[in-house]
């Protein structure tokens, strides 16, 4: 028992010391390619997971609201010349906005409904911005870079990979934090049975919307790092298909622990670069893995670590196996 | 000061046509005990959800501690001092005991929205924790909700409903599917209450209702039929009429 | 927001009495932020009133835009007259998908969101019947629709009936089925856009009697068509036995098995059906537009936007939805001001959230 709690530390230990020191040990394709896609994505993927491991609702806008935040500041700073910095506050600010709103207008549903309205807000935010000649069309806004005191993101990306982590690893513990909060407890009552709350004199809806306003600011967040790690952001970066793959990495990696948004990202970012080298029907190998997590493995990849963590020390405590722990507080640590 | 802490008048609700509660009246008094007894589809719980404003009335109106509520959303009336149980329990599965019945109290008492948790959340769970010793739950402070009995479940409903210390507590057939020693227990406790809570209370079982209740109201088909004392109850020939012939539905 | 200690909520009405004007102002802000929320009846008649206002509004803008050059051959009427008939071929085009998706979700609750593959599919089917194999156009549509059908029913089968009552799970389901369904469309059937021939009998344009005015004959058959199934649709759903049943269904889905019906069987049959209508409009859609990979999500979104706008499960609900989309998304390309084209979308938008603020269920739809 006690040889398998040190190897799972000493595995935990050496993925902590990996990404803390990735610019050092791999080479720059690493971190360009696969490192910053990794976080970008998961940070929009962990938006959605904290919606749906602690409110209960599953939300398709969250990359509608990623274009926000990317294709206003990218404007900002390109068309307008704002300082890159402050034109990227700008944008997650508007995109916490809008996610008050769209918070707002979905709040009184949850489960598929929710679903829907998410999807159908998200959609009419790509619509918008593939009109609108201000942001670049399809073409997009190209040449966006990010504050020159992270360096150029292509060629040297190990200021900003240091930068993103820090946000991403910032992101997380504040995620963590909230949910002890009144706010977050209340929220996850919220998810629990809502009936049950409002009997209790909580008005559910602003629960709800509040949680949707700070994933949307999260979202955002990750739209803005996104442009700039690209250099380019287009209202294709937010079109249904990509809505779908930050689906799919949140799913994959696991909906109902935060650690599954990182998973996901990282698995379907590696599936996405070596994948097509493989077959021509990656989209199709994908959709499989994805179905089969849905019908095989709800927990996703954590949950299927966290299930066989849990059978070796029970395999080697020979206890009784202890009650799963509320489906929020994954016993998987970060990875 | 108004002097009734419940006012209904000529209070109705209808779904598609079928009139679950029609031109009720009813007075409750501070610090009474009011069981509201019938058969089943009498409509006692579509009187508690609209005494409680899950359910909108189709006429009539609402007074709630001297107080026009007919209008006034559930969570509103819940912090006006209201609290209730349900016919199922209604635990938060996804928390733990001591959690349920902090948010609980957390409910009445405002200030939901915070990210900080400060010195009233410490008061609030040292609230929850002597909610969870008075319905016998001080052991299994720390279990998920999901994993409690059903007769546990019933306690810790019945916790939550009191921790936020209302001035009018609704309970939904507390005794519900519990053992002869739990229903003593749950009688002890209510009986224990204090006087600042008025308690309305809907149950079939007989015993813990008229132990516990001082009038009884009750309905049969939406409708008020009699209310009285529980012996003028007992004595009253219209009650054994619309209980007999019928299956007690416990 | 009640960041300031634990009084009961009398505290709105109890701060004016209290203090000076700014305590006065808070308390009132306050009391009308908590109206605003609690969707009592004042806030609900406020902003239909302000829904009411914009659209009035808009109608008369759209008015004076069309009436302001007179009635004259060289005035904006004939292209008003136009643009209303593209409007209405849109919304049959809308209607078709849509009844589809909201009959499964009015009954099953599923959420069917390969919804827009069984339209492509449908679309793709006619396509190549037609193009390829030289298919009679007619034949090619209703063998198109039943593929669809039976499509959409084996993916009930093998993947949705072990699931009933987990929305999400199903919803889940079906996206990664769209997923995989687009994939092996752009396989097969290539990434250019196809359209399908319309039948001899419908492809030129007809005379409209007005103005000299001419309007391609397919498209106004598409609308005669989208009536014709939604009539279908309401004597099947108001008239028969099965029909009876997915109403009970709809009303409650517990309902359903207390019948005595073979509930099973009974999605099925509606799954079918629903899926049918994606492969109908499908075909229609190849056949007025174009078929590409990605017109399965512009119809799936197309269709979700009808059913949130109309109520889910309401046929009468996804009529209206669908006409108010399609008159929305063409009269705002159109007569925006000038500059504002692009932003036609905001309309849209505008038109989805006022729904939903004031009925959130839909127009027709029950409370959940």
């Amino acid at each position: 028992m006690r040889a398998y709690t040190t190897a799972r530390w000493i595995v935990l230990a050496v993925i902590g010391i990996m990404v803390t020191l990735l610019p050092e040990l791999s080479p720059t394709y690493v971190s360009s390619s696969i490192a910053l896609p990794t976080l970008t994505t998961g940070l929009c993927a962990i938006s959605l997971t904290f919606l749906s491991t602690y409110g209960g609702l599953v939300s398709l806008a969250q990359t509608g609201l990623f274009g926000v935040a990317g294709l206003l500041a990218a404007s900002l700073a390109v068309e307008s010349h704002v300082d890159p910095a402050l034109a990227g506050l700008i944008g997650i600010a508007a995109a916490a906005t809008a996610g008050l709103l769209f918070g707002a207008l979905a709040s009184s549903s949850t489960g598929t409904y929710f679903l829907m309205i998410t999807l159908a807000l998200g959609e009419i935010s790509y619509y918008l911005f593939s009109a609108v000649p201000a942001f670049g069309l399809h073409e997009g806004i190209n040449a966006v870079f990010p504050p020159s005191w992270l360096g150029d993101p292509v060629r040297h990306p190990t200021a900003i990979y240091y930068f993103i982590l820090l946000v991403a690893v910032g992101f997380h513990l504040l995620l963590r934090y909230l949910v002890r909060t009144p706010f977050g407890m209340a929220l996850q009552g919220v998810r629990d049975d809502p009936e049950r709350m409002t009997a209790l004199g909580y008005n559910v809806r602003v629960h709800r919307t509040l949680a949707f306003a700070l994933a949307a600011a999260i979202a955002g967040t990750a739209g803005v790092l996104a442009a700039w790690t690209n250099t380019r952001i287009s209202a294709d970066s937010i079109s249904l298909g990509v809505t779908i793959g930050v689906l799919e990495a949140a799913v994959i990696g696991g909906m109902y622990s935060l650690e599954g948004a990182w998973i996901g990202a990282f698995t379907l970012t590696v599936l996405s670069i070596y994948g097509p080298a493989f077959t021509d029907r990656y989209a199709t190998v994908l959709g499989i893995l994805f179905l089969a997590i849905v019908l095989v493995s709800p927990g996703g990849l954590t949950g299927v670590l966290t299930s066989i963590d849990r059978r070796v020390r029970h395999a080697l405590s020979n206890q009784q196996l202890p009650a799963l722990a509320d489906r929020g507080a994954s016993e998987q640590p970060r990875g | 000061m108004n002097e009734s802490i419940v006012r209904l008048r000529n209070l109705s609700k209808s779904f598609a046509g079928v009139d679950a509660v029609q031109a009720v009246e009813m007075e409750v008094t501070p610090g009474e005990r009011r069981a509201v007894l019938g058969p089943n589809g009498a409509g006692k719980t579509t009187l508690f959800n609209l005494i409680a404003g899950a359910e909108r009335p189709t006429a009539g109106a609402i007074e709630l501690f001297g107080r026009d509520v007919t209008n006034l959303p559930a969570w509103q009336r819940a912090r006006l001092g209201l609290a209730r149980t349900f016919q199922t329990s209604r635990v938060l599965p996804g928390l733990s005991v001591e959690d349920n019945l902090y948010v609980a109290a957390l409910g009445a008492d405002g200030g939901h929205l915070r990210f900080v948790a400060n010195r009233r959340d410490a008061r609030l769970r040292s609230r929850a924790r002597g909610a969870a010793e008075r319905v016998g739950l001080a052991d299994r402070l720390r279990s998920s909700a999901r994993d409690l009995s059903h007769g546990e479940q019933r306690q810790l409903e019945l916790g939550i409903a009191m921790v936020a210390e209302p001035r009018l507590l609704l309970l939904d057939e507390p005794a519900a599917g519990l053992s002869r020693a739990e229903r003593q227990l749950l009688t002890q406790l209510l009986l224990s209450l204090d006087r600042d809570v008025t308690v309305m209370l809907i149950e079939h079982d007989m015993d813990v209702a008229l132990t516990i209740a001082e009038r009884v109201t009750i309905m049969h088909y939406g409708r008020v039929v009699l209310e009285g004392t529980p012996a003028e109850i007992r004595a009253d020939q219209r009650v054994h009429d619309i209980y007999l012939g019928r299956t007690y539905a416990v | 927001m009640e960041t300031r200690g634990g009084r009961r909520s009398t505290e709105g009405e109890g701060a004016p009495e209290r203090g000076g004007a700014w305590a006065r102002w808070r308390g009132r802000a306050w009391a009308r932020w908590r109206g605003l929320l609690s969707r009592g009846q004042l806030a609900v008649g406020r902003s239909a009133s302000v829904a009411g206002a914009l659209a009035v509004l808009s109608a008369a803008w759209v008015f004076y835009q069309v009436f302001d050059a007179g009635l004259g051959e060289s005035g904006n009427v004939p292209n008003f007259i136009i643009i209303t008939l593209n409007a209405l071929s849109l919304a049959g085009l809308f209607f078709l998908a849509a009844s589809g998706l909201t009959l499964i979700f009015g009954l099953m609750r599923v959420v069917n969101m390969a919804h827009g593959s069984l339209y492509l599919l449908g679309g793709y089917i006619a396509w190549s019947l037609t193009s390829s194999l030289g298919v009679n156009w007619w034949v090619a549509v209703i063998v198109a629709t039943l593929a669809a059908g039976v499509f959409g029913l084996a993916m009930e089968e093998l993947f949705l009936r072990w699931n009933l009552g987990q929305d999400l799970r199903q919803a889940l389901i079906t996206i990664a089925l769209s997923v995989i369904l687009a994939d092996q469309m752009l396989n097969v059937f290539g990434g250019t856009a196809q359209q399908v021939s319309p039948p001899d009998l419908l492809a030129g344009p007809v005379g409209l009697g007005i103005y000299d005015l001419s309007y391609p004959a397919f498209r106004l058959f598409v609308v005669g068509v989208a009536l014709a199934v939604g009539i279908a649709l309401w004597f099947w759903i108001q008239r028969t036995r099965f029909g009876m049943v997915v109403r009970a269904g709809i009303d409650d889905g517990a309902m359903t098995s207390a019948l005595g019906v073979n509930v099973r069987a009974v999605f099925a049959v509606a799954f079918f059906v629903g899926s049918c209508l994606a492969g109908l409009g499908g075909a229609f859609g190849g056949t007025v537009l174009s078929l590409a990979p990605g017109q399965d999500q512009v119809f799936l979104v197309s269709s979700i936007v009808v059913v949130i706008i109309g109520g889910m499960g309401s046929l009468a609900g996804a009529a209206i939805g669908a006409l108010l989309l399609a008159f929305v998304e063409q009269y705002s390309a159109v007569y925006l001001p000038s500059g504002f084209g692009p932003y036609s979308m905001v309309v849209t938008f505008v038109l989805v959230a006022a729904v939903l603020a004031l009925k959130p269920t839909g127009l027709f739809g029950r409370p959940a």
